[in-house]
């Protein structure tokens, strides 16, 4: 049946991002600000050894503190001590031993933080040491200590497709390179922080910093051996995520407290246990070879990736199978042979970071695409034209893509400044020079190969209002604007005239993970498909109201009016109370699951995702050769993300992409047992940033909602192997590991000045 | 708790322009006792050790990490928080200029963000780029990249609306 026409300007318009006002004023609530009578604090004793049997636990001194109310171990768990979003290998609090630096060995609760703390120090126990393992290849060596009793192989992913090793053998030009990455902290701005209680019908609040709730609502109640509809998680303003927040991080803590002391129980991570407990991006080692011809033709890729995810999964086998995925790029390639292997090791838990491996693999694969242009003597510009997907063109996987392949289009959208910025880029200072470099990315919108879907819900009030249900997290990206908007423009109203009830899990169903930049398309179209079925009921109650055809309805802000007699017409509140004598219901469901197949486990073949985004970032450097800083001047970034709903979100995603691909450039390396917080660890401040200069590409997305995909992660990919590319182009020689801090970039400058040098010496 | 064996601080000072007199113990920061003495949680902790700028104020009109300053040294001054900054409902120009810019993400830097580029109008009212990109770098963002925070308070720093930025 055919929908009404809709009068609204809601999608591509730069709406306010909804709850920016409260912000700006510091009226916005995030969970440490949460204050309730009664409420107690908990603390967490953590080991400060990397594996290591708990021989002795004596909490015995601590309980004379003032304010004492409770340590607890493992023991008190009265459900699972197991969670973790992929793998349950993590126990909220140790039985037997601890993995890493940082795994929760007790709880405390204290009348206050300050009693807690105490409390905590006085708590003895005796660890007995166990051998450790830090390196993720020697992990999977028989000799290493065994961490997990499964062992120590998280999991392994290959992509194969046809015979790369004869086609490498017989193309006109082979590179091969090692790429590193470094452990990476999401440092968003708020550390995590939660507030537990149980509420006059005995069910469990939660109110959470988190990116997940209805997981989250999952783990708390295994945990806790209550059934799920005993825990409610409703997410409070979130301070950033960035995919630390999807993994349980106090939520299991205060839920646990609140249900043993029947208080409320409120938990803050300090800056420095944010640092120490959460997870990290993963360290990847990546060994890349690719085979091109003369004609500027990739032949052939075989790469070998190996990934630490620290001592549990979290989102670990999630990054070994993406960043296999997207070991190729966006990039038509014939043959193909990718192994992932991921293994546990004594470091922090690495888990979901902004891309999911992508990041890492992007600086591997487009560092490769400049070593080929150079060794076949074409513009790096030029042979990423050559090799782009199109419509048409197989991925890795053998996924045929059919629409919405924007990735010529940003190298299109990009050209220009490419070729101006190497024309402009003479130094005219010595020992510094400048350099221009380009790099692409292609991203899969969701879940890999794997059921993630998203539902909503979208109701007429009697009142005439509409409020849209969604369980999607936002963490500071903008989903409940964009979701906002999304049903604005199906309902023909003005997304002011929308109510929204977010991530409350007994208000709203699941709308899965803020992940995996899925929120725009997925959720999207799980609340188009609620607001179109609504407009549906809306027609038709007004078709009969109005006794008019409805392919003569018209939507317009509340009403439903007669194109062929714009003056008469019947408001949704007239509708609304009609429908509610009836009995017809006016709350609908939507659903979207994005349409993927699981990939074959022994080549990888399939179809993981329903859609891509795709990326083009220029970077321009000035690289000082004597101290090793380089200086980003400017960076152009050109995004396929098939519809903006909201430009200007989509502009400040792609600005923080940028902020944070250059910190994973240049600057940001997290230590295992060294860093601790921000004073040891740097972020890019204003003061770093470049000029940037967004470009919007849009390539519409058939299945999007009004073509939308998406931009969260695609934001970040593209930067640091631009800077990469950049650097090489301003020092002729290449930095292999992220980040390019002043050692690395200092020791690459080295070995060029010293051949510079001798070459001046012959000149006398 | 545990009070008793500690000496008390009696300090007054002007808190978004209301006379408050307090006890604090000497060693408390001025932003635990604005968050929980006073209970104005606009005022954030990020990292405790001055590094975040997200515990900015304005103490006497200068931009202050307020989780460096102890309680004691609030006293007798002119202190401004986030809480102070708007009018009734009315935005003061710096958040009027960061909500036109989408320069909003997850709102946890904002309030620091929002002293901090006060603090710079007071003293400079029209700032370059520059000198508005280093007054903000001791506050972390880790959302919106600064761009749009920068290009805020750079087009307010070029217009008229300057002077009404510093006069309130």
């Amino acid at each position: 049946m055919s929908l009404g026409v809709v009068r609204s300007q809601a999608i591509g318009t730069s709406i306010e991002r909804r709850g920016t006002r409260a912000r700006l004023r510091g009226d916005t609530h995030f969970a440490a600000d949460l204050n309730i009578a009664g409420v107690v604090t908990a603390v967490v004793l953590r080991s400060d050894r990397p594996h290591a049997l708990i021989r002795e636990f004596d909490p015995a001194a601590a309980k004379s503190t003032p304010g004492y109310l409770g340590v607890f171990t493992w023991r008190d768990i009265p459900g699972r001590n197991r969670f973790g979003i992929i793998n349950k290998d993590q126990e909220l609090l140790v039985e037997r031993k601890v993995r890493c630096v940082g795994d929760p060995v007790a709880l405390v609760v204290a009348e206050t933080e300050e009693a807690a703390q105490r409390a905590l120090s006085k708590i003895r126990v005796v660890y007995e040491d166990l051998p450790a393992v830090f390196d993720p290849e020697e992990a999977l060596t028989d000799a290493a200590p065994r961490i997990h009793e499964k062992g120590n192989l998280l999991g392994r992913r290959v992509v194969r497709r046809g015979s790369p090793e004869e086609a490498l053998k017989h193309s006109d030009v082979v590179v091969e390179r090692t790429y590193t990455t470094s452990f990476v902290e999401h440092a968003y701005l708020e550390p995590d922080a939660g507030l537990a209680y149980i509420d006059h019908n005995d069910i469990l609040v939660v109110h959470a910093s988190t990116q997940n709730p209805h997981y989250d609502q999952k783990d708390v109640a295994d945990l806790l051996g209550l059934p799920e509809d005993r825990v409610r998680i409703i997410q409070e303003a979130t301070g950033g995520g960035f995919g630390s927040k999807l993994d349980l991080n106090v939520q299991g803590f205060v839920g646990l407290a609140a249900f043993l002391v029947q208080r409320p129980v409120r938990m803050v991570y300090s800056r420095e246990e944010a640092f120490l407990a959460t997870a990290k991006r993963h360290p990847l080692k990546i060994r890349y070879k690719s085979g091109a011809n003369r004609d500027g033709r990739l032949t052939a890729v075989d790469v070998t990736i190996i990934g630490d995810t620290g001592a549990y999964a979290s989102y670990g086998l999630a990054v070994t199978s993406r960043a296999a995925v997207h070991a190729t790029g966006p990039y038509e390639v014939p043959n193909v042979s990718v192994e992932a292997i991921f293994a546990y090791t004594n470091n922090p838990m690495a888990g979901a970071m902004r891309g999911f491996g992508v990041p890492q693999m992007a600086f591997a694969h487009e560092s490769q695409m400049d070593l080929l242009a150079a060794e076949l003597g074409l513009s790096p510009l030029e042979i990423r034209r050559r090799n782009a997907l199109r419509i048409g063109s197989q991925t890795a996987t053998g996924q045929y893509l059919t629409a919405s392949v924007g990735i010529g289009a940003t190298l299109d959208a990009v050209a220009s400044r490419w070729e101006e910025a190497r024309v402009e880029k003479q130094s005219t200072r010595a020992f510094v020079r400048r350099g221009v470099g380009i790099a692409s990315m292609i991203y899969g919108i969701g879940n890999t190969g794997m059921q993630n879907p998203s539902t909503a819900q979208v109701e007429l009030g009697r009142d005439g209002f509409v409020t849209l249900y969604s369980g999607a997290a936002d963490i500071g990206q903008g989903s409940s604007t964009v979701l906002v908007q999304i049903a604005a423009e199906a309902l023909g109203l003005k997304p002011d005239a929308i109510r929204s009830v977010i991530a409350d899990t007994a208000h709203t169903t699941s709308a899965g993970a803020t992940s995996a930049s899925r929120q725009t398309y997925i959720s999207g179209n799980a609340v188009l498909d609620a607001a179109t079925k609504l407009h549906n009921v809306i027609l038709t109650e007004a078709a009969m109201m109005l006794k008019a055809d409805r392919g003569d309805l018209e939507l317009r802000d509340g009403s439903v009016f007669l194109r062929s007699d714009p003056g008469k017409g019947v408001s949704f509140k007239d509708i609304a109370e009609r429908a509610s004598r009836t009995g017809l219901p006016l709350k609908w469901q939507g659903y979207f699951d994005p349409d993927t197949t699981p990939l074959d486990p022994e080549t990888g073949q399939g179809r993981p995702y329903a859609t891509y985004a795709f990326a083009t970032h220029v970077a321009e450097v000035e690289v000082d050769s004597l101290s090793g800083e380089v200086r980003v001047l400017k960076v152009t970034a050109a995004h396929d993300v098939g519809r903006a709903i909201n430009p200007l979100n989509v502009q400040g995603q792609i600005y923080s992409g940028v902020a944070m691909g250059l910190g994973l450039a240049l600057m940001e390396e997290f230590h295992p047992g060294v860093t601790e917080s921000l004073k040891d660890y740097h972020i890019a401040t204003a003061a770093d940033m470049p000029a940037v200069i967004p470009i919007i590409v849009e390539d519409p997305e058939p299945t999007g909602p009004f073509g939308a995909k998406g931009v969260g992660e695609p934001a970040l990919i593209p930067t640091a192997p631009a800077i990469a590319n950049a650097v090489a182009d301003a020092l002729s020689a290449r930095v292999y590991n992220l980040p390019m801090n002043l050692e690395r970039v200092l020791k690459a400058g080295i070995s060029v000045r010293s051949a510079e040098k001798e070459k001046s010496c012959q000149g006398y | 708790m545990q009070n008793s064996d500690i000496d008390l601080v009696n300090i007054q000072f002007q808190l978004n322009g209301k006379p408050i007199r307090l006890s604090v113990r000497p060693f408390d920061s001025a932003l635990a006792v604005i968050r929980d003495e006073i209970g104005l949680t606009g005022t954030k902790e990020g990292c405790g050790i001055g590094e975040c700028g997200a515990c900015t104020i304005l103490v006497d009109g200068k931009a202050i990490t307020a989780c460096l300053m102890l309680a004691p040294q609030l006293d007798g001054r002119e202190v401004q928080t986030i809480e102070g900054v708007a009018e009734g409902d009315t935005l003061h120009p710096v958040q009027q200029a960061l909500l036109a810019h989408g320069a909003v993400q997850c709102g946890f830097c904002t309030p620091g963000m929002v002293m901090s580029a006060k603090g710079l109008l007071e003293a400079n009212s029209h700032p370059t780029r520059e000198e508005i990109a280093d007054a903000l770098a001791g506050n972390l963002c880790r959302c919106t990249g600064y761009v749009q925070i920068v290009d805020a308070i750079e087009e307010l720093a070029g217009s008229p609306r300057a002077n009404e930025a510093v006069k309130r």
